[in-house]
């Protein structure tokens, strides 16, 4: 069932690219194939992301996609965009500031948002479905090859499975278990995550998801999130339940880390994460199940990028109330209720 | 499985699909572009046939193109296994430590099949192509294994990672690059030699393909390919200047040295750089990118815009390292790659370190059927090659060499090249006698000594210095290059209104240096260049030969530059010998 696609595919490869299939008498330089003409229009939406990072293995520096009207960057969410501006470079070498507008931990997706970025949007259809045997391309700034006006990297590959990112049974350790498209190409690199998979009519397929590795078997995983789950988590972001903090109404009375019993790691970068050094015994943190080392994420659908954050949406909860928070642990997602 | 396709049918034998013609005639090309491009595909051994990289062979008298990388651990000498099955003996020629390459030289035939050289400027990123090697040394067969991939990125610059190997201008593909495959070919779709893989991204992948691969452009490769077959270590530019991107985008000069070729040539810091080479720069990087394809002291043309306007000149580019650096570094890498970790070995007496033996002499390496194809000799990776290219160009002139005066050959000998003036009545004359150069133009005659005194007469950019080179172009041809001072063949290199590279060799004449262009079809010296220092603008002396009109092959115009400015054009008349009579001797019966 998947021969007579590749075949197809293969024909449609050929027929329009292969230079042995081009006209012999064309004056130089040669006509730009199919190919190349789909890879200039598709790099044009495709960004490079600069931010925090640049130690111990984490780099400083990954992939996006322009979608929409070309103002909304849909990535991978990471370390990288723990900074007060994103800084994206376009094709043509534009250096613009994009802010975070809001993350989905599970996908673990963010959206950013520029102003006037005179980009040309992927269109995200959540019908179009990546097929295994399909032909796909994958772009995006793996290893930080390419710099300014540089064109990102482009690597060919077939889709191999459609499939889940299950954990239970398998060493993958990844927050985000739900479908996805794996390829046969090496694909999800060191700056890759957040780049675009698209298909031979240049369309999204899907965007390039983080780097995975199998613990058991030391294999790692290139795959990339299907559109119609994008779709879904970018509505979910732009309706506004994932929101920045917010310190519209401030409580008369309201909570405070020391007395919830949490003390959190030496806050001492701007965007230091709300990592949780200690939980006091007896404490109410303690009975809500929080742990040391776990992350907070969000709290009542408010996103926390630091212990500022933190601090700010704790002054808009009155102490009597109880409220919701998501903590990261390891790569399993926790949701909590902290009630007083 | 196809849309509206009954499945059942789809699983029917039957039922298959035929290839459409257009994709057999495809699949029957990229065929024959493998099968023709694995013929040239070498595979790189030690001599115990072991060990290995890639490489591919260029020229049918068998001068293989590798990377740096592949060759340094085998030292000197290696075997490559070619697509016939057969191993043949290879010594190493001349190495690029900073670019990478290196060419070596396999002997035991004179018909090896070759490679056709690509263009790597008119790849663009979309095209597909496929690299042929000798991955994780799987060719025990000796058949080549191919990858085809897509060219993923153009113009990559790779920066130095640890070591000084800088990957300019490279090109970057998904086509499976592997260790082993170092140092093989890139071939465009056509099978044309496009790159040289040479470098993979991994990271905390392992030394496995990621799907990131960069090949050494082929023209880059074939850039420094003429010095690399003079058996030197080559070397790399530097501009003698530093550009910075201003706040308005322009590259401009940031930082600029007063001896550069660059600054006696009107650039000054400010100005902003607009093209270098055939490439257009936008961005400080590409300045960067374009430089790393250049051998040092090629000439190549700049463009800048200052406040006058858009200017257009050419600058001689100098030397990335000092004097003695690069054998240092080639010295340490090889005796890494000699020494496997955990298993030093004592040096072999037979095999010693090139910068031990003594100058000139053949290593002494018993039945090594090669042993006397390999000199080691400072700044050199193989002399042996230095001396059979030296030899090379001097034979091209064989069957028609310039007849140079033989009446009065009796020595001591008086040279005397006449001439005039270009489109005017004054004469000119150049006169060398064993005791002094004489100059005379109208009627003005000076005199210089036959070894000293000329860097002032270049330094003034006077028109004496065309008697020094006409008296190195009548020695040349009279005693060889060899019995005039220390002589290297450099390589080849580019020169000013000419469309080939000229073969470029160097012979050091007490205080000033000559580097002596030589047409690489007939040997004609076309060009002599004489240097005080690399500070100051050397006397370029032009040699023009009327088409065989002259049985003589004696030049008949000839031309004094300086800088880009012509000072003084002649037109030769004659040349001839008369017996020297010393004006000492003579003193004695002058009135």
């Amino acid at each position: 069932m998947i021969r007579p696609i590749i075949l197809l595919v293969f024909a449609w490869l050929c027929g329009s690219m292969c230079p042995g299939a081009q006209a012999e008498d064309q004056p130089q330089p040669s006509p730009r194939s199919g190919l190349e003409i789909l890879f200039q229009s598709a790099q044009q939406s495709v960004v490079k992301l600069y931010g925090a990072g640049g130690m111990k293995g984490l780099e400083s520096y990954q992939s996006g996609i322009a979608i929409g009207d070309g103002n909304t960057i849909l990535t991978s969410w990471s370390t990288v965009l723990d900074v007060e501006k994103v800084r994206v470079v376009t094709h043509d070498g534009r250096r613009l500031d994009a802010e975070v507008i809001g993350v989905d931990p599970e996908c673990e997706l963010a959206l950013l948002k520029l102003e006037n970025s005179k980009l040309p949007g992927f269109q995200l259809d959540p019908a179009l479905e990546a097929r295994p045997g399909q032909r796909v391309f994958s772009i995006t700034n793996l290893f930080g090859i390419a710099a300014g006006n540089e064109a990102c990297s482009y690597q060919k590959g077939v889709v191999m499975a459609i499939a889940n990112l299950q954990s239970k049974f398998s060493g993958l350790r990844s927050v985000y278990r739900g479908k996805v498209i794996v390829v046969d190409v090496m694909t999800n690199n060191p700056g890759a995550a957040g780049g675009a998979l698209i298909d031979l009519q240049g369309r999204l397929v899907g965007l390039v998801g983080k780097e995975l590795r199998d613990q058991q078997s030391g294999i790692w995983i290139n795959y990339s999130i299907p559109v119609d789950v994008l779709v879904a988590s970018v509505q979910r972001i732009q309706s506004g339940k994932t929101r920045n903090a917010n310190t519209a109404t401030l409580a008369k009375n309201p909570h405070k880390t020391a007395d919830l019993g949490l003390v959190l790691i030496p806050n001492v970068i701007p965007k230091t994460p709300a990592f949780v050094d200690q939980v006091r015994s007896d404490s109410l943190a303690q009975k809500s199940g929080v742990l040391p080392n776990d992350l907070i994420l969000m709290i009542n659908d408010q996103r926390i990028d630091s212990q500022k954050s933190l601090q700010q949406v704790l002054l808009g909860i009155e102490r009597s109330d109880s409220f919701q928070i998501l903590l990261q642990r390891g790569t399993e997602l926790i949701r909590t209720q902290v009630r007083p | 499985m196809v849309r509206g396709q009954d499945p059942q049918d789809a699983l029917q034998p039957s039922a298959a699909p035929v290839p459409a013609a257009q994709v057999l005639e495809a699949q029957q090309q990229r065929i024959e572009a493998m099968r023709k491009a694995s013929l040239a595909t070498v595979g790189v051994f030690g001599t115990d046939s072991q060990g290995g990289g890639s490489g591919v062979c260029i020229s049918p008298d068998g001068y293989v193109l590798t990377n740096f990388h592949v060759s340094s651990p085998f030292g000197h000498r290696m075997r490559c296994g070619m697509n016939d099955g057969k191993m043949y003996e290879a010594v190493v020629a001349g190495i690029d430590p900073t670019g990478d390459l290196a060419v070596l030289k396999m002997y035991g035939r004179d018909d090896f099949p070759t490679a056709s050289i690509g263009d790597s400027d008119a790849i663009r990123v979309g095209q597909w192509c496929f690299a042929a090697g000798n991955p994780f040394v799987l060719a025990t067969n000796l058949q080549p294994t191919v990858t085809y991939g897509l060219i993923s990125g153009v113009r990559r610059y790779q920066y130095p990672s640890g070591t000084i190997l800088e990957y300019s201008d490279c090109i970057q593909t998904d086509a499976s690059i592997n260790p082993g495959n170092s140092g093989g070919p890139l071939f465009n779709a056509n099978g044309e030699l496009i790159g040289i893989n040479g470098r993979c991204s991994f990271e905390k992948r392992g030394r496995v393909n990621v799907g990131v691969g960069y090949a050494i452009s082929i023209k880059q490769a074939m850039n420094f390919y003429g010095n690399l077959r003079s058996g030197r270590i080559v070397d790399h530019a530097t501009l003698g200047f530093t550009v910075a991107t201003d706040n308005q985008g322009k590259v401009v000069v940031s930082n600029i040295l007063e001896s550069s070729d660059a600054y006696r040539r009107g650039l000054r810091f400010g100005d902003e750089v607009l093209k270098l080479g055939d490439r257009d720069i936008a961005t400080a990087n590409q300045l960067k990118n374009v430089l790393g394809i250049y051998p040092d002291f090629w000439r190549v043309p700049l463009r800048f815009r200052n406040e006058q306007g858009v200017q257009d000149t050419a600058i001689r580019l100098q030397s990335l390292h000092q004097p003695g650096e690069l054998d240092k570094i080639v010295e340490g890498s090889s005796e890494r790659g000699r020494q496997p970790p955990g298993k030093p070995t004592p040096p072999d007496p037979k095999d010693p370190p090139a910068d031990q033996t003594e100058p000139d002499k053949p290593a002494k390496t018993s039945k090594d059927p090669l042993a006397d194809r390999y000199v080691a000799r400072k700044g050199f990776g193989n002399y042996y090659f230095n001396r059979w290219e030296l030899d090379r160009i001097l034979s091209l002139q064989e069957p028609k060499k310039p007849q140079l005066p033989t009446s009065g050959n009796q020595d001591p000998k008086r040279i005397q090249f006449t001439g005039q003036v270009l489109g005017e009545p004054t004469t000119v004359q150049a006169v060398f006698d064993p005791e002094k150069i004489h100059w005379t133009l109208g009627d003005k005659t000076e005199s210089v000594s036959l070894k000293n005194g000329w860097s002032p007469r270049i330094q003034k950019q006077e028109p004496l210095p065309i008697a020094i080179a006409l008296r190195l172009w009548y020695q040349w041809h009279e005693q060889g290059p060899r019995a005039l001072g220390e002589t290297t063949y450099i390589g080849k290199s580019p020169v000013l209104g000419k469309q080939d590279l000229l073969d470029d060799t160097r012979i050091v004449l007490g205080e000033i240096t000559a580097h002596v262009y030589t047409s690489s079809l007939s040997g004609d010296i076309e060009l002599i260049e004489l240097y005080t220092d690399r500070q100051t603008d050397p006397a370029e002396v032009y040699f023009e030969y009327a088409p065989e009109a002259s049985l003589q092959r004696l030049p008949s115009k000839i031309r004094l530059q300086y800088g880009l400015e012509t000072r003084l054009a002649i037109e030769l008349t004659g040349l001839e010998s008369q017996a020297f009579v010393s004006p000492a001797s003579d003193a004695g019966v002058q009135p």
